[in-house]
């Protein structure tokens, strides 16, 4: 499990200073640090497009964020992405619960996104990695840094214990 | 008044130093060819001026921040109207260009001529909200715009337009132009990690 105080304090050392979101059960743990954080801003977005465009506007203004979502939220995000993020050359990290797996058998409403999450991610040109509890300040250091070099937003999958 | 004739009266009053959001298709062609230059003239997304418009404001408190949108593209955005009453940064300005229909892509209606926009702004949580639901008053319209500069705190701030605007050619920067020409013009500085 990666903790989530260490994460926010990894994210902090990386200039993010603000997280805005769509709460999944994944990050349970994450979504109480980030509003006990008084370094890092947790906006509740209403949709993920809208958080995509809040991030967008954060970066118009010098400063970077990241992104949490559901990955029934990518259904919500292709035209905040293929005509504000991807097109403007925003860097911003989208992490994205990864439902729809083995574990949730009994949640039919993630199925089918659950299968095309990655040919989706694929589609659409977005940069992605399954995030491992093992190595993760690697793992996260290597697409953040992609992320900036090619102005790109990136995304990582999240699959459940991962935040606890 | 024309929702262009409201933006060209808007450059008069301007300072300058304004960091402007406008919605895309007309509303973004106005304010590229009618105010000065460089702001964030979104091209496509579609519902985001005012998501934008608060992210810009929460990184540059600073600044002002100001949203030009039309109605069509503010009502698929709704959402954010919420969250923008939620946190209510004082350096952001929203004003609404009502000409109820989608004047862009050939004057389709929107649903906006049912709405009373001072109760919705208000019951969102917005202080400071001014509606002008008559056509044709320059006076007025140039008393809000200075107030909505001049006054602090979050504001929005609704026009009704014709709906017969005037249309311009398109904007000539690449998206990607817009970005750095808004970072360059707005000395905006990145922290290195």
């Amino acid at each position: 499990m990666i903790d989530s105080i260490l994460f926010l304090e990894y994210m902090k050392k990386k200039n993010y200073s603000l997280a805005i979101g769509v709460p999944c059960s994944y990050f349970n743990n994450l979504l109480i640090e980030l509003e006990r954080s008084s370094e890092i801003l947790y906006v509740p977005a209403t949709r993920e497009d809208e958080a995509i465009g809040i991030a967008s506007g954060y970066y118009f203004g010098g400063e970077k964020s990241f992104v949490i979502m559901q990955n029934s939220g990518l259904g919500n995000i292709g035209d905040a992405l293929t005509s504000l993020a991807q097109l403007y050359g925003i860097p911003m990290l989208i992490f994205v619960s990864y439902r729809g797996l083995k574990e949730d058998d009994d949640f039919p409403e993630h199925s089918i996104m659950g299968e095309i999450t990655e040919n989706l991610l694929e589609s659409m040109k977005i940069p992605f990695s399954v995030l491992e509890e093992e190595g993760w300040q690697k793992s996260l250091s290597l697409l953040i840094d992609k992320s900036i070099k090619k102005n790109q937003p990136v995304c990582l999958l999240i699959k459940k214990g991962v935040f606890g | 008044m024309k929702g262009a004739e409201v933006i060209s009266l808007f450059s008069e009053i301007l300072q300058g130093d304004e960091m402007i959001v406008s919605s895309n298709g007309n509303v973004s062609r106005q304010a590229f060819h009618l105010l000065n230059k460089p702001h964030i003239y979104l091209r496509g997304s579609m519902g985001l001026p005012l998501s934008v418009g608060l992210g810009l404001s929460l990184s540059q408190p600073e600044n002002k921040v100001i949203v030009i949108t039309g109605d069509g593209n503010f009502l698929m955005g709704l959402g954010s109207l919420t969250t923008i009453a939620h946190f209510s940064p004082e350096n952001l300005r929203i004003i609404i260009l009502d000409n109820e229909v989608y004047a862009t892509t050939g004057g389709q209606p929107t649903v906006s001529s049912t709405i009373n926009y001072k109760l919705l702004m208000e019951g969102s949580g917005v202080e400071n909200v001014v509606s002008l639901t008559s056509i044709n008053n320059e006076k007025e319209v140039k008393k809000s715009l200075v107030k909505l500069l001049k006054q602090e705190g979050l504001q929005m701030l609704h026009i009704k337009v014709e709906r017969d605007d005037i249309k311009l050619a398109n904007i000539d920067w690449h998206p990607t132009e817009i970005t750095k020409k808004f970072h360059f013009g707005h000395k905006i500085h990145f922290k290195s990690s």
